[in-house]
């Protein structure tokens, strides 16, 4: 198994460039870009594990937001009855999700396509309930996740968002990091193999189903992480941060970027971020009509998935690479 | 004795409208292999046009056609300038497992936005042609009402009038063949284009009187944001997922089950488990048969 | 020559640059973001769309009136107030991001009517509003825990809490009802904890408790087995304590299976338009027992209705005219209030010690008193007992506002003799 091929220390060294880039970004922009940046990052990290699931290993999976919600409960369980220092919390989160989903995971290998999409599509919509039944989740208000002010060492005029872009982009470049060598690993082509070819991948000896819990299971973890970055931005946790309509937006973002490659990941993090503001100082800027502000956000959503499915499915990214090489 | 005779009357109308759109979806699923999640979305336009009719015509027999008929045309509109063009760019590799899911997905979104555009964001609110009090025994009031006893006569009339056009008609075999193998369908002569524009026609005008007849059976308000529509569409695809996807009597078993289980649960258990229940039974139904109650095939891969 | 011109020419340029950022940095050390001696900022985050936003929705729409009326009269000292929605989908996430956005991006003077425990909470939370000093007047909420003062020290709540309804509930069954069987339908998370607890200290004893998950009253067939099981228990009194979609779907089911035991209807739910939108014939409402701590919508004869059925009139479009938007109005009115006794030289920290100083004895529509003080934060207090007509106008038991007014602990439930401040002339504060 080669882990580490020479191409690896220049990707590394990109990496890093790309986190020193991003320290510089945050002491040029104003704290409400910070705060969307963080956001960007939680994103990424959540629209990764859609990308692994769905791109690399064929499953469908409508109800990740259920897993988000297993990470930030996680991670905010551990900090507030142990006081476990942040990086432990994400640890736990990404634990105790991946658990969770292997066992989803164990389910999903035997089913296809649209039953499986029923099956997570079904679990999104039942966890919320039960939050309400277990007292030491905090019910509808949740639990406060609160990672602590941001250490004295970096100045007084830090501030906590800042704080919270640091933490999340350094979360996501790591995961990505060791997410794009995963990839390319015998455990990504197995995956590709899979997906593509499950009965020859079979007859060439690969465990298919085994494969696909693995991938299920990975993808839950890195949907844990993100949960737990979601539940440190707004500094709580509660069923109502992890609807329907997250789940659904992870799908959109993961198309957005194009499921079959990991580099698009932070088109659709963007994306969707950026788009209710967009829309937002649009309808503004001609000053439409109540019915038209209200409902100009979702439309442009709408509109921008529909396009990408209809004429760039593969993604921009992929869209781009096939130009070239035509 | 009597609360198990009602609880059970509540379970088989409640199915019979999870059972509307489990058919709808089953259709859509038949004809083209999409599992179409605008299809709320779709209900709820028709709906909409419906109550334009009630609104200008006063009439509810007049308008529950005429939401069918939308719903068809908006349907079939569908098909042919949107689910052509997407079954032409993503129908490879990656995005083809996903990409119908997400474009329904998306149309859903924009569906309704553009409700929330044309009526509003607020309620609007149509009134049931047919009394909701329910019919007297004896002493007791049973949990069946003049309103529905008419849905479930239209869900059966819509069932096996269904079932008849799939098993018995050549437009049924166009249908099934179409879907499974398109391009032998095509040299047998098939029109596999209109066929299949035919399929989600149908599958609109279902979703047309679901929607017609929830509203009316339910509190009578409708909003693009209707949280009964969404629930509609989840149950009603729980349903269709439970009873197998393919077949439309497994949708309407499917519906049956998941409404009498729903209420059984909910009257002798626990009032609070109607969602965590609803993945229960998706999960023990699968588990133990992986393509649903009706599988046309056992372990088959899509 | 021309270099030391130059040079002098360098040094004038970066004075007058570093002048004239010393001087645009000035006005925001003197006044808080928002401010101008012309005009305030407000900011609201909302469900405008999304499953929780009917009826809702038209809470801004009340505010934007009100104020424009306000406006239209030349404002609050000179200021005219301008308030911009977002739409939060009542999603807590996202409550965030458009708090953030409002505050960072659109500059508030401060937050009003911020709707939702989860989003509320997180908002004070992640926003940080309260090291920020950014007040969040009379959030939307009847979850006690906004009124502690220690907690949330900028945030001011208005409704009372669930707790205190539940209190004054069980006083009233006390007194009519000793000895019989009551039943209660409630949502099965905080809202109906916090209502469970109250009945408990209130020592009411249910023969049926029927709880339910919040959204699934709009599952086909869910909202018949509460009638059902209902039927079965056969109290006499049956309490309703959940949103309008729950309220209406039990109340139509009953209708359906006629069902008919003496109804409560909890505040939250009770409000008749909403009910009469949603098939409850008004005439099965007739004689059902409601809760509320600001007149009826229905009641012209008060001169706040009456001035805010004008106002929603003329600068409101004269949509449907309930109790979303008496809400909606009656928080505009008591921000002008706090604003107006804020004074001139308006801050964001004066008008936190405004509402705490004066709060409790604000002109406002509200027929309970108001908790403000320098230790508390908590609005309304209380309730008043009502009889459902026929048409499902709510009105007052014996012609007049009897107000029930209690705490959310365990402090007893008494008849108040609050007599609420007369309205200012035009119902524009003085």
């Amino acid at each position: 198994m080669h882990k580490f091929k020479p191409s690896n220390t220049s990707r590394f060294l990109g990496f890093v460039f790309l986190g020193i880039f991003l320290v510089y970004l945050s002491n040029t922009v104003d704290e409400l870009r910070v705060y969307q940046g963080a956001t960007v990052a939680m994103y990424v990290v959540a629209i990764s594990s859609i990308i692994l699931l769905t791109g690399y290993s064929g499953q469908v999976s409508l109800g990740h937001g259920a897993l988000l919600a297993v990470g930030g409960y996680g991670a905010a369980l551990l900090r507030n009855n142990f006081n476990a220092p942040i990086w432990l919390c994400f640890a736990g989160a990404v634990l105790m999700a991946a658990f969770w989903g292997a066992l989803l995971g164990a389910t999903a290998a035997r089913l296809s396509g649209p039953y499986l999409a029923g099956t997570t599509l079904a679990l999104a919509v039942g966890l919320p309930s039960i939050a309400n039944q277990f007292k030491f989740l905090g019910g509808e208000q949740g639990l406060i996740f609160d990672i602590g002010l941001p250490p004295a060492s970096l100045g007084e005029t830090f501030s906590q968002y800042k704080w919270f872009f640091w933490i999340a982009s350094l979360t996501a470049l790591i995961s990505m990091w060791w997410l794009q060598n995963l990839l390319r690993s015998r455990y990504g082509r197995t995956w590709r193999a899979v997906r593509t070819q499950s009965i020859a991948a079979e007859l060439a000896g690969i465990h298919v189903a085994r494969s696909k819990v693995l991938a299920f299971t990975i993808s839950a973890g890195l949907a844990g992480l993100a949960g737990a970055l979601l539940s440190m931005t707004i500094s709580t946790v509660s069923p109502g941060a992890f609807p329907l309509s997250l789940s659904f937006a992870l799908a959109t973002g993961a198309v957005i970027s194009g499921v079959t490659t990991l580099g698009g990941v932070i088109i659709g993090a963007v994306t969707l971020v950026a788009i209710p503001e967009i829309a937002d100082s649009l309808a503004r800027r001609i000053g439409a009509s109540e019915n038209a502000t209200i409902n100009l956000p979702g439309l442009l959503v709408s509109g921008l998935l529909i396009v990408t499915v209809l004429f760039i499915p593969n993604g921009p990214v992929e869209q781009i690479r096939q130009r070239k090489m035509k | 004795m009597f609360q198990i005779f009602n609880t059970f009357l509540i379970g088989v109308t409640a199915g019979s409208i999870y059972a509307l759109m489990a058919i709808s979806m089953v259709l859509v699923w038949r004809s083209t292999r999409v599992v179409n999640f605008a299809q709320a979305g779709m209900a709820l336009l028709s709906t909409y046009f419906g109550y334009e009719v009630i609104h200008q015509v006063g009439s509810y027999w007049l308008a529950l056609p005429i939401a069918m008929i939308s719903g068809a045309i908006v349907a079939a509109v569908i098909e042919l300038v949107f689910m052509r063009l997407l079954l032409k760019h993503s129908s490879q590799g990656a995005i083809a497992s996903i990409a119908p899911i997400i474009a329904t997905l998306g149309l859903l979104g924009l569906i309704k936005s553009m409700i929330g555009y044309f009526w509003g964001n607020q309620d609007v609110s149509i009134e049931s042609p047919l009394s909701n009090v329910g019919f007297t025994l004896g002493t007791q009031t049973l949990a069946l009402s003049p309103m529905k006893l008419f849905i479930l006569i239209v869900v059966s009339i819509l069932v096996i009038a269904l079932t008849f056009v799939f098993q018995r008609t050549n437009l049924g075999l166009a249908l099934r063949a179409s879907a499974y193998a398109p391009e032998i369908s095509r040299l047998a002569g098939i029109k596999v284009d209109l066929v299949r524009t035919f399929g989600w026609a149908v599958a609109g005008a279902a979703g047309g009187a679901a929607g017609m007849l929830q509203t009316a059976n339910g509190n009578g308000a409708l909003s693009p944001d209707s949280l009964e529509f969404s629930l509609l569409l989840a149950f009603g695809f729980i349903s269709a997922v439970i009873g197998g996807l393919d077949s439309l009597l497994g949708a309407v078993l499917g519906a049956l089950l998941l409404g009498l289980v729903l209420a059984f649960v909910l009257t002798y258990i626990g009032g609070s488990l109607v969602f965590i229940t609803a993945f229960v039974l998706l999960l023990v139904v699968l588990l133990i048969r992986p393509a649903g109650i009706i599988s046309q095939r056992a372990g088959r891969r899509a | 020559m021309i270099g030391k011109n130059r040079r002098k020419l360098i040094a004038a340029s970066a004075v007058i640059a570093a002048g004239s950022m010393l001087l645009s940095a000035a006005p925001a050390q003197a006044a808080d973001p928002g401010l101008t001696s012309s005009s305030i900022k407000l900011g609201i985050t909302i469900p405008m769309t999304g499953i929780a936003s009917p009826g809702y929705n038209k809470i801004p729409g009340a505010m934007k009136a009100y104020f424009e009326y306000v406006n239209a009269n030349g404002g609050v000292n000179g200021r005219k107030i301008n308030l911009v929605v977002k739409d939060d989908q009542y999603i807590p996430t996202l409550a965030v991001a458009k708090a953030n956005e409002l505050i960072l991006k659109d500059k508030v003077f401060a937050l009003i009517g911020t709707l939702g425990t989860a989003s509320t909470k997180a908002i004070s939370r992640s926003a940080q509003l309260s090291a920020r000093g950014i007040p969040s007047m009379f959030v939307n909420t009847g979850f006690s825990g906004f009124a502690d003062k220690k907690a949330y020290p900028t945030s001011f709540s208005l409704l009372p809490s669930y707790q205190m309804e539940a209190k004054v509930m069980g006083k009233y069954l006390d007194d009519n009802f000793a000895g019989k069987k009551v039943g209660l339908i409630y949502q099965d998370d905080d809202f109906g904890v916090d209502a469970l607890n109250g009945f408990k200290q209130a020592g009411v004893n249910f023969a049926i408790k029927i709880p339910y998950a919040s959204g699934s009253q709009a599952v086909a067939g869910v909202p018949g087995t509460w009638i059902t099981k209902l039927q079965a228990a056969a109290p006499d009194v049956v309490i309703l304590f959940g949103v309008s979609s729950a309220t209406a779907a039990a109340l139509g089911n009953a209708y359906a299976y006629k069902y008919a035991p003496k109804w409560i209807l909890g505040s939250v739910g009770g409000d008749a338009t909403t009910l009469a939108a949603n098939k409850v014939p008004p005439a099965f409402l007739a004689g059902a027992k409601g809760l509320s701590f600001a007149p009826a919508p229905s009641d012209a004869t008060d001169e706040y209705i009456k001035m805010f059925m004008d106002v929603n009139t003329t600068y409101n479009k004269g949509v449907a005219f309930d109790n979303n938007i008496v809400a909606g109005m009656t928080s505009a009115f008591l921000a002008v209030q706090a604003i107006k006794a804020a004074g001139p030289n308006l801050t964001r920290k004066s008008l936190i010690a405004a509402i705490e100083k004066g709060g409790a004895t604000f002109a406002n529509p509200a027929l309970s008193p108001l908790g403000y003080s320098s230790t508390s934060h908590i609005g309304a207090t209380g309730y008043w007992i009502g009889t459902y007509d026929a048409t499902g106008a709510l009105k007052p038991d014996g012609g007049k506002y009897t107000v029930y007014t209690t705490d959310s602990g365990t402090g007893p439930v008494v008849i108040s003799n609050y007599k609420r401040p007369a309205m200012p002339a035009k119902g524009l504060p003085n």
